[in-house]
């Protein structure tokens, strides 16, 4: 019993870092209707940005986050408006889908050249602290990691529905051209977006950086799930996203702990395959 | 009040308005009539600025238009309730009508102009916190118009009102504007297929084929006009 709970617990923890992927994503797709195929990179490139600002400004990792944040949003911000909005005009598929798959092959490969393929961690005095709550054993950095993205997923719903921003987001992604018609500059909302979207998986990889490796490739399988998360969750929902990506944690962890750790990426494509057959079917009786 | 002259305006190399004339003073309604296809929403859309016209003059109260942005033109006072509403279905009433307050000015008269608009649509008040989603077709065009007075129009544009709604409630939403022309000065430019109901409505009209004006004249000089009776009311 006591081994389930833990792995409760731990399928939480890393599960929230797939739903702070995933609304980035849904987010960006929401408003653009694209899918940014290099959200894992951005995950990556924010893992680094912490590695740089805690090695040469000596600050706690969780401490560079609000830095990261904000460069991670200026970076979303450029790519947006220099690449990604003159290509929207194209109304290709292809040239997005090219566009970002190659954005995030480049980073990745940026990576590898700037800081080599040698698996990093920022030491800090509290990895390897933990603490008791009853049968279960919680590590810190991921305590706090888990509780700020708590914080920041909450912010992110009450942005969306509070301020006039969100609401030109949301009125985007609902109605393009009724956002025209009342005046919404749709370019603007598309760089807050990606700038957003880019700034939030940014975040998730600074928060990482407390318990996990650094390496060029460290995004990828985050970028996967997130697309998962945005698949289940539902294409444009936020809240979905967030209970997806926890499903998506803890179902991870429970097939690592009960089968094999080998077999759980397996296991979890298979049932992101399954969730869309039986969801297609249910769609199709419906009609 | 609106002044357009030698309009031409198209999508890439093809071309659809040809040398469009038209006028709209204070406090008057105006239709612009055609059928399917005849150019309106393209008018529409080139009169707001949301197409480039490629020629001819949009001259609101002596400032020319032609070339500016869309959202200019809506900060001057050209405001329209678009084709098929265009309303954000997942955001609710109060929502809807706060993304219609999007200059200055019209964010800082909104609460007054909110209370206007709840007062000629009651019904919206009673839904301010439902889903626009939700509303039936009539009161969907209700908050697309309540929408447009938010942003304070000069003009106001209607395009096709009548769109998919009973008769009664395009009576209800062609009262209102009417109303508007009459008792705040507003110009209205309605837009319309159903030209029964438009000629009820408005001071004169224009009629529109394949791009060009073919006919102006007062309401009741339109209705009398053996064209239109033969092309488009089957009399």
């Amino acid at each position: 019993m006591s081994i389930f709970l833990q792995a409760c617990v731990n399928g939480l923890l890393i599960g929230g870092f797939y739903s702070l992927m995933g609304m980035g994503q849904n987010v960006i797709f929401g408003v653009m209707k694209i899918v940014n195929f290099c959200h894992g990179e951005m995950l990556m490139v924010g893992m680094y940005l912490t590695l740089l600002l805690s090695t040469h400004l000596g600050l706690d990792p969780y401490a560079c986050v609000p830095l990261v944040a904000i460069l991670m949003f200026l970076l979303g911000a450029l790519i947006q408006h220099t690449l990604i909005t003159p290509s929207l005009r194209t109304n290709s598929f292809t040239n997005l889908l090219f566009l970002t798959v190659g954005l995030g092959m480049l980073l990745s490969n940026l990576a590898l050249v700037l800081f080599g393929s040698e698996y990093r961690t920022i030491p800090t005095s509290y990895s390897q602290t933990y603490i008791s709550l009853g049968p279960v054993n919680l590590s810190l950095p991921r305590l706090i990691s888990f509780g700020v993205l708590i914080v920041i997923s909450i912010a992110l719903f009450a942005f969306l529905k509070y301020t006039t921003t969100g609401k030109q987001i949301r009125a985007v992604s609902q109605n393009p051209v009724g956002a025209e018609v009342v005046g919404i500059n749709a370019k603007r909302i598309y760089i807050l977006t990606y700038g957003l979207g880019t700034a939030l998986a940014g975040v998730a990889g600074s928060l990482l950086t407390g318990f996990y490796t650094i390496f060029p490739t460290a995004g990828a399988s985050f970028g996967f799930r997130a697309l998962i998360v945005v698949v289940v969750g539902g294409l444009g929902s936020i809240p979905g996203a967030f209970f997806a990506g926890i499903f998506l944690g803890i179902l991870e962890t429970m097939v690592a702990l009960f089968i094999s750790p080998s077999y759980s990426d397996l296991i979890v494509f298979v049932t992101f395959i399954v969730i869309l057959v039986v969801r297609q079917m249910i769609i199709l009786r419906r009609k | 009040m609106l002044k357009v002259e030698g309009l031409r305006a198209g999508y890439g190399s093809i071309n659809i308005l040809w040398d469009l004339s038209f006028e709209v003073k204070e406090g008057e309604v105006v239709a612009i009539l055609g059928s399917n296809g005849a150019g309106k929403t393209t008018m529409v859309r080139a009169v707001t600025g949301m197409v480039r016209p490629s020629a001819g003059s949009v001259n609101l109260n002596g400032e020319e238009l032609a070339k500016k942005s869309s959202r200019y033109i809506l900060d001057k006072g050209i405001v329209q309730v678009p084709e098929g509403r265009q309303i954000f279905t997942d955001m609710t009433v109060l929502e809807n009508l706060e993304m219609g307050a999007f200059s200055k000015p019209t964010k800082a008269a909104f609460a007054r102009n909110l209370e206007t608009a709840y007062q000629r649509f009651p019904r919206l008040k009673e839904r301010a916190k439902q889903a626009a989603g939700t509303l039936s077709g009539g009161e969907q065009q209700m908050l697309a118009v309540a929408r447009a007075l938010i942003g304070m129009p000069k003009l106001l544009i209607l395009d096709e009102p009548s769109l998919g709604l009973a008769p009664n409630i395009v009576d209800d939403i062609l009262d209102v504007a009417s109303s508007m022309a009459r008792n705040d000065g507003i110009a209205v430019l309605l837009v319309e297929q159903d030209i029964t109901k438009a000629l009820a409505c408005a001071d004169r009209g224009y009629v529109i084929e394949n791009g060009r004006i073919a006919l102006e004249g007062s309401a009741s000089e339109l209705s009398a006009n053996e064209h239109v009776k033969k092309a488009y009311l089957g009399i």
